[in-house]
Formats: structure tokens, sequence, C-alpha cells
């Protein structure tokens, strides 16, 4: 039975630091994102929602409404680890029309949107399962007037 | 004997789910097929539902855009903010204090904006989340604080990096009253402006918030701690009584794409209508639900 007590102690705290291990990762994957909306890939600062969006992924999509304003130029950038490509996503409009999808520009991790007039649109992330079957996946979303 | 089983099968459930993720020798993810049912609960999103609700900056930024002045009237008082004792009313009152700060800073208010600045910093004290709003984060913000460009980001990262906090401690309930209290007090903004002078973009803005509100109901659901939110989640749904009222005409054009410098514009029409009435009734609404949240 003290076998048993220590056998079970040592899963315990091995799950513990896998956990973390995985946590730290998505801590990663959140810095690679922010690169999109801060770093030299435009010419003009995205300015964050205030928003981090991450998933643990694997077969099944991560869908959420949101509105993007008229006027503006919004940024998404999504990733899910130092391959950029990893990540799918799609917008669609209020009537489930595409918009945009980034599987046609080779899973571009990021890519703007200009908006001139108001649109509630639904944005899916999932993976590309060529490529990646599970894992952290993390969105960000900046805008620019 | 089963309490061991249970405490070692627990443990090898979340070593799986937890080692997933990791690469194989070739490079690219690996999992054993007979683990992948799409029919399994164990193969779903299983950090919960995503929520969204759009950077309340930007009706700040809509309103300055009318070339309105500043109104100070609009802030909920700094000194209010000894009141708030409870992680409910401070989380609330940090998204109002937050939007408050972004509005002050978008009109160059230094004095009001680092007034708010302070009463930003307690309440994000109380709330555990210091490493969002630390010394650099003020130093960049009191540096920058005549840039309407830079307060922007450097305000807007630090709730982000206060919300990535809160997501991934397991504090979704508090994540989701900032956000809610930020939303609420932007549409406050927009229904008192358009009630003392009415305009027309402002008004346009308000109707636009019927998808947020939605969301903003769903995701206090979602992370309603003991009930806790009960009482909001009611007000709010007597507001989406007269938001459900707010026409919303959506004719879908077919956007254009330049992959070159990876741009999609959208082509659409929309056009949102709201009765004198319904505005009324809203702006009244949202005025009884802040002021639930700052007394």
């Amino acid at each position: 039975m003290i076998d048993m007590k220590k056998i079970s102690i040592l899963f315990f705290t091995l799950s513990l630091f896998a956990f973390q291990s995985n946590a730290q990762d998505c801590e990663k994957i959140v810095k690679v994102c922010e690169s999109y909306l801060n770093g030299s890939m435009g010419k003009t600062k995205f300015v964050s929602d205030g928003q981090v969006y991450t998933a643990f992924l694997d077969r099944e999509k991560a869908e959420f409404k949101t509105t993007f304003y008229g006027g503006s130029t919004y940024r998404i950038a999504a990733s899910a680890g130092n391959d950029d490509e990893y990540v799918i996503f799609t917008v669609k409009d209020p009537n489930g029309n595409v918009l945009f999808t980034n599987k046609n520009y080779k899973n571009a991790p990021y890519w703007d949107f200009k908006v001139p007039k108001t649109i509630p649109v639904s944005i899916e992330t999932e993976l590309d399962l060529d490529k990646k079957v599970t894992g952290c996946a993390v969105m960000i979303i900046g805008f620019k007037q | 004997m089963r309490k061991y089983l249970a405490y070692i099968t627990l443990p090898i459930f979340m070593l799986f789910a937890a080692c997933s993720g990791n690469e194989s020798e070739e490079g690219k993810e690996s999992i054993d097929e007979e683990f992948i049912d799409p029919n399994s609960s164990l193969n779903t999103n299983f950090d919960g539902k995503i929520f969204s609700i759009p950077s309340p900056v930007q009706t700040a930024l809509l309103i300055k855009s009318t070339n309105l002045p500043f109104n100070n009237d609009l802030l909920n008082p700094v000194q209010n903010a000894s009141d708030y004792t409870t992680e409910f009313k401070q989380a609330l009152n940090l998204g109002i204090y937050g939007t408050d700060l972004g509005y002050s800073a978008l009109y160059e208010q230094k004095a009001v904006s680092l007034n708010y600045l302070s009463v930003i910093e307690k309440l994000t004290g109380q709330l555990g989340l210091e490493g969002a709003f630390d010394k650099s984060f003020m130093s960049r913000f009191e540096k920058n604080n005549d840039n309407e460009d830079s307060v922007m980001i450097i305000v807007s990262d630090a709730f982000r990096k206060a919300d990535n906090y809160l997501k991934s401690s397991n504090r979704k309930s508090t994540s989701a009253l900032i956000l809610a209290g930020g939303w609420i007090e932007s549409l406050h903004y927009a229904c008192e402006l358009n009630k003392m002078k009415p305009n027309a973009k402002i008004k346009e803005r308000i109707g636009e918030q019927k998808q947020t509100l939605y969301t903003i109901i769903e995701i206090l659901e979602e992370y309603n701690k003991g009930g806790s939110n009960d009482e909001l989640i009611s007000e709010l749904n007597d507001l989406r009584f007269y938001f459900d009222k707010v026409n919303i005409d959506y004719e879908f054009v077919e956007p254009t794409t330049d992959a070159k410098n990876k741009t999609t514009t959208l082509q659409h029409n929309i056009n949102i209508k709201i009765d004198t009435d319904i505005l009324n009734q809203i702006t009244l609404k949202v005025e009884n639900i802040r002021d639930s949240i700052i007394n």
C-alpha cells in the first residue's frame, strides 16, 4: 500500500509539471502573436482590443462572435507554435458567408481587414490537421483608425 | 485501493492531455489515431467557450472624431473607488475606470488621466493584477501621455496582459466582469452624449452594440461564480428587450483581397435603425445599470 501511495504522489507531481509546461507553451505563443501587432510587420502599430483568445484545440473548431466597427482596420493574428502556419482562421458575416480564410493564403499568421461599415462577424479557429493535431492556439485582435 | 486508483488515473489523464501537444522527432505533431475520436468528449476544445468584446476605446475614438469636447461629468469619480470592497465591484469598476482612462487620455487630459491611473493601480493591486500594471507600465504611460496613439497602445496592452493573466489562472469570471464594466461605460458615454445633443454617428454606434450585449450576457452566464452575476444578468436581459427591437439590415457583397499586402477590404451594406422611443428606453436602462455598478 505504501508503494501505491508513493506512485500516486509521483504521478501527481509529474502531472503538475506537465501542466505547467503546457501553460508555458501557451505563454510563448501569446508572445509570438503579440509581435504581429507590435512588431515590424506593419507601418503603424495596432491597438489591442485588450483580450487574448486562447484555446486548447484538437479536431474541434473554436468559434466566437465580435463586431468590427466601420472606419477601422483590424488585424487578426493567430499562432499555435514557432512554425506560424499551424492555425487556420475563417471570418464569416452574419449570414454565414465566408469573408476570408487564411487557408487560401498558406495559413498566413496575420491578416488585415479594412472595414468601411460596421459588421458583426464570427471567427472560427482550428488547427491545420496536416501539420498539428492538438495543442494551444492563440489569437489576438488589434485595430487602428 | 479505489482511492489510490483515482489518484493515479486522474494524473495519467492529465499527463496525456498536457503532453499531447509535444512535437515528435519528425517535427510534426503526432498522436495515436486510436485516441482521436471526433465524437469523444476528450477531443473537444477543453478551455471553454471563447468570447470577444470590442474595445471600449473605439467608442471614445468615435466620440472624439465628432468634435465633441471632453466631458468630465461622464466619468465615474475616482473617490468612489474606496467603496468597492468586493471582487465583483472591483472588477466591474476596473473596467469602467479603464475606459475613463482611455477617454481622458485621448483628450489629452493629463491631470485627469493620472488620477484615473492611480485608482486603476489601486484596484489592480486589490485584484492581484500588479503584473499587468507594474512600474514599467506606469513609467511608459507617464513618458508618453501626450501621445494619443502611444497611450492607447500602452493602456490596451496592459488590459490584454491582465486578461491573459486572469484567463490562464482560471479567473475568467473576473476577466468577464472587467470587460462588462468597460463596455457599459462606453455605452453610457454614447447614450448620454446623444441625449445631450443627438448625433447620427453616435446613435448608430449605440445600435451596433446589439451583438456585444448578447455576448456580454452569455459571458456573464458562463462565468457566474456562485450566482454573483444573477442581478446584473437580469438587468442586462431587460436591456436586451429593447436592443431586440433594433433593426439591422445586412446585405452581403463579396470582399476584395490584396494578397500582396495581406489585406481584405469588406464591401457589404448595412443599415441600423432604432426608433427614438427605443433609444430613450436604452439610455434610461443603461444609466440604471451603470448607477447600480458605480454606487
